[in-house]
C-alpha cells in the first residue's frame, strides 16, 4: 500500500476531515500516522486493505467500541473512526505519550525499568485494566509483547492495538502470536476470550518478572530450529512449565534463560505459586487461571510487604513471622519493621513505604498516595508516617495519648499505635 | 541498586536474512550500485525491526556470487553491528556453486549454530541472468534441505534476461519471483522483501490452524505487492 502524503485528509465518519502530519511506523495489519483533527493531534491507524477478512464485521465492531468508550484510562482506545474508502478504513487513539516505552525493549533489555516499585506498579496497572476490560464485557484477544507501552520510571502502562476487543462470546477473526496465546487457541480448540486473556496476561506477567517465556527451558532449547510445527507443540499441544514441580524436564538452560534461573528464587513463595497454578493445571483448566482479581491481591500483598533498603534496593518480606531478611545487593540485615494492619492490608513500614488511598477508603485507585514513611531528621532512629491524604486522622498511642494528625503532619511509629482514618477505616501499627 | 541490575535481554531466537547476490558482469552499472544503496538504505529498518522484537534477533550474511562464490562475512552478523560493504560486479554466474555454499552453510553445524535456537531463515536472491555453471545438482541438493525447505524465499529478476523458471524453481513458487525494470524498481522490491521477510521471520508464528503461516503470510504480501509493482512499471533498464 503506498503512504500517505503529509496534508493528506482523511475523512472522518460524521465529522470533518483529519489531516495526515507524518507516518509513526507499521506493523502487520496497518500503518500508524500522526494526524491533526478538531484541534488536537492524534494517532490513527489505517488498515492494509488485505489485512482484514471481514470488513464490515471489523468495522462495526470498532464503532461499538468507540460508543462504549474505554474501560479505563490504560487504553489507547478507538476515538473515532474513518469513513470506508479504497477497501480500507483506520481509527483515531490518543497518541503515545513521551516516557511510554514498547515492552519488547524491556523484554530486550534496550530499556531499563527504573525500580522494583516500578515493575510491581507495572504489573498492577496491567492486571487493573483487565480487570476492568472484562469487567465491562470485553475481551482483549491479542495480548503480546508489541501491544502495550511502559513508562518505566513509573510503572504506568498503555495498551493499544484495541482493535480485536470484542465482547463476550465473540471475535473478529485476530490470530495471536504462539509465544502468547492460550494453548486452546494455538492448536485451534477455542477462539480468544476472556480465560486466554488471563492466560496471556499470566505470560506477560511471567516475563515483565522473571524477562524469560514460562515455556522456554531445556526441552525447546534442544531444538535448533523452532519451526511453526515446534512451536504448536511448546506453546500449545504440549506446554510444559519451566518450573512444573512435577516435570523437570524444561527446567530453565544457564547460558540461555539465565534470567529466569537468577530471578525465579529473588520472588516470594506465593507468587511463584501463582504461576505455577496457572501454567500447571491452568494450562488445561481455565478455572485455574487467576482472575484479574486474584493477581490484584497477590500483587498488593507483595508491594505491601515490599522495602527500600537505604542502598536503594527493593527487598521484601515474605510475611511477618519473618524476623529479618538481607539487602539482596548490600546484603544489609534488615529487622522487620513495624507492620500496619488495615483490615487485609499488611503494610510494612520502612522508611519510603507509601500508604496507598484504597488502603484507608472506599477506592479503586490503587496507585494514589496517601502516606509516607519519612525519617526524623533530627533523630535517624525516629520514624514517622506522614499524612498525604485529603483527611485529617486521629491517632491513639498505646499510652492513651490521643492526636490528631492533619494533612502534612506525621505520626510517630510505635507498637501498639492505632489510626483512625477520618472514616469508617482504621489500622493497628504492630 | 536492585534485582533487575544485571539483567539481559530475554532469550532471543536468530533470524538469519541471507542476500544472495548476482555480481556477474552484466550487474555492472546501475544495477549493482542500485542493490549496494538499496540494501544499505534498508538495514537501519531491520535494526530497528530486531531492536525491539522480543521473539528473535536479525542476523545478515550475504554471498555474491561471480566467478566463484563469496560471503561478505565468514558468519552471520547480528544485524545491530551489521555494516554493508559495496559489492562491485564482473564475472560470470556461478549460481550453482552459490547453491552449493549456501546449502553448506545452511547447517547446526555451520552458520545454524546458535545456542538459544533459530527460527527458520529468509533468503532472498536477486539476479539479472542466468546460471553459467551446473546448477541442477546443487538446486535439487538445496531443495533437500530442511533449513531452506521452512525458509521464507523470495527472487528478484532484474531486467528481462533473467532465468525466471530457474528463480522460480529456487523459491518454489512463481509469485514469490519479482520482476524490476527498473532502478526505482529495483529498490522497492529489496526493500519490501528485506522488511517483509525479517518481520514475519523473526515473529513467533500466528496461532492459525496451518503449519507454515509463516510462508503463506509472506507469499501473501509479496503477492499483492508484486501487483501494485506491475502496474505502476515501464521499462527502464
Ligand atoms: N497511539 C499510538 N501513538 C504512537 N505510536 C503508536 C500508537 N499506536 C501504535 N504506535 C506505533 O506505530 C507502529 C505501528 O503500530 P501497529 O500497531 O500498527 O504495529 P504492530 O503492533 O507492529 O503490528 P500489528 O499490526 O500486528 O499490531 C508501532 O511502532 C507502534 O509503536
Ligand atoms: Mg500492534
Ligand atoms: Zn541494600
Amino acid at each position: 500500500m503506498i503512504d500517505l502524503k503529509r496534508n493528506e485528509r482523511i475523512q472522518i465518519k460524521n465529522g470533518s476531515k483529519a489531516e495526515v502530519i507524518q507516518k509513526i511506523g507499521e506493523g502487520g495489519q496497518g500503518a500508524v500516522y500522526k494526524v491533526h483533527y478538531a484541534r488536537e493531534d492524534y494517532a490513527m491507524k489505517l488498515y492494509f486493505p488485505r489485512a482484514i477478512k471481514k470488513k464490515n464485521e471489523f468495522y462495526s465492531n470498532l464503532e461499538n467500541n468507540i460508543v462504549n468508550g474505554s474501560p479505563n484510562e490504560s487504553f489507547l482506545w478507538p476515538l473515532y473512526i474513518t469513513e470506508m474508502k479504497n477497501g480500507t478504513f483506520g481509527y483515531l487513539m490518543r497518541l503515545r505519550p513521551a516516557g511510554y516505552e514498547d515492552f519488547s525493549k524491556i523484554l530486550t533489555a534496550k530499556v531499563q525499568m527504573n525500580s522494583d516499585m516500578a515493575i510491581i506498579n507495572a504489573a498492577l496497572h496491567l492486571v487493573n485494566a483487565f480487570k476492568d476490560l472484562h469487567s465491562k464485557g470485553y475481551s482483549y484477544q491479542d495480548l503480546n509483547d508489541g501491544n502495550f507501552f511502559i513508562n518505566p520510571e513509573n510503572g504506568d502502562v498503555l495498551i493499544c492495538d484495541n482493535d480485536n476487543v470484542a465482547p463476550y462470546g465473540q471475535n473478529v477473526g485476530v490470530d495471536g502470536k504462539s509465544r502468547y496465546i492460550a494453548p486452546e487457541v494455538v492448536t485451534g480448540k477455542s477462539r480468544p476470550n476472556v480465560h486466554t486473556d488471563r492466560f496471556s496476561l499470566a505470560v506477560v506477567l511471567f516475563m515483565l518478572f522473571f524477562r524469560g517465556h514460562p515455556f522456554e527451558g531445556a526441552k525447546t532449547a534442544s531444538h535448533c530450529c523452532l519451526t511453526e510445527q515446534l512451536e504448536k507443540e511448546y506453546y500449545g499441544v504440549h506446554p510444559l512449565f519451566c518450573y512444573d514441580p512435577k516435570d523437570e524436564s524444561n527446567r530453565p538452560v544457564r547460558g540461555i534463560h539465565n534470567n529466569v534461573i537468577r530471578l525465579w528464587n529473588m520472588y516470594p513463595r506465593y507468587i511463584q505459586d501463582a504461576f505455577i497454578k496457572v501454567f500447571t493445571a491452568g494450562i488445561k483448566d481455565v478455572n485455574e487461571r487467576l482472575t484479574e482479581r486474584e493477581w490484584t491481591n497477590i500483587l498488593l500483598r507483595y508491594r505491601n510487604s515490599t522495602i527500600k533498603c537505604s542502598c536503594g534496593c527493593y527487598n521484601t518480606f515474605e510475611d511477618e513471622t519473618q524476623a529479618k531478611l538481607t539487602c539482596a545487593d548490600c546484603g544489609t540485615e534488615i529487622n522487620r519493621p513495624l507492620v500496619l494492619t488495615i483490615n487485609k492490608n499488611k503494610i510494612f513500614l520502612y522508611p519510603e513505604t507509601r500508604l496507598y488511598t484504597y488502603q484507608i477508603e472506599d477506592s479503586q485507585d490503587l496507585f494514589q498516595e496517601a502516606g509516607m514513611v519519612i525519617i526524623n531528621k533530627a533523630n535517624k532512629s525516629l520514624w514517622g508516617l506522614k499524612n498525604l491524604s485529603k483527611r485529617g486522622w486521629i491517632v491513639e498511642y498505646s499510652s492513651g495519648e490521643q492526636k490528631s494528625v492533619p494533612y502534612g503532619g506525621v505520626l510517630f511509629l510505635l507498637k501498639g499505635t492505632k489510626i483512625f482514618f477520618g472514616n469508617e477505616y482504621s489500622g493497628e501499627i504492630n | 541498586m536492585g534485582k533487575y541490575d544485571n539483567v539481559e535481554g530475554i532469550a532471543r531466537r536468530t533470524m538469519i536474512l541471507f542476500f544472495l547476490i548476482d555480481t556477474s558482469n552484466s550487474m555492472s552499472g546501475t544495477k549493482i550500485g542500485e542493490v549496494n544503496d538499496a540494501i544499505e538504505g534498508v538495514i537501519p529498518e531491520i535494526k530497528e525491526i530486531s531492536s525491539s522484537n522480543a521473539d528473535a534477533l536479525i542476523k545478515i550474511a550475504c554471498l555474491t556470487f561471480s566467478t566463484g562464490v563469496k560471503w561478505m562475512y565468514p558468519n552471520p552478523v547480528d544485524v545491530n553491528d551489521f555494516k554493508w560493504s559495496y559489492v562491485n560486479a564482473g564475472g560470470m554466474t556461478e549460481m550453482g556453486k552459490a547453491f552449493e555454499v549456501l546449502n553448506e552453510k545452511l547447517s547446526r553445524n555451520e552458520f545454524m549454530a546458535e545456542v538459544a535456537g533459530s527460527y527458520a531463515p529468509a533468503i532472498f536472491l536477486l539476479s539479472d541472468g542466468a546460471p553459467t555453471d551446473e546448477y541442477k545438482d546443487a538446486i535439487e541438493k538445496l531443495k533437500k534441505n530442511n533449513w531452506f525447505k521452512y525458509a521464507l524465499k523470495a527472487a528478484v529478476a532484474i531486467g528481462d534476461d533473467a532465468d525466471k523458471d530457474m528463480l522460480a524453481t529456487f523459491t518454489g513458487d512463481e509469485e514469490l519471483v519479482l520482476t524490476a525494470h527498473s532502478p526505482e524498481a529495483l529498490r522497492k522490491v529489496i526493500r519490501f522483501v528485506s522488511v517483509t521477510a525479517s518481520k514475519i521471520g523473526s515473529k513467533s508464528s500466528v496461532s492459525a490452524q496451518t503449519t507454515n503461516a509463516k510462508q503463506d503470510d509472506f507469499a501473501e504480501q509479496i503477492t499483492e505487492f508484486n501487483s501494485d509493482l506491475i502496474d505502476s512499471q515501464n521499462d527502464n533498464w
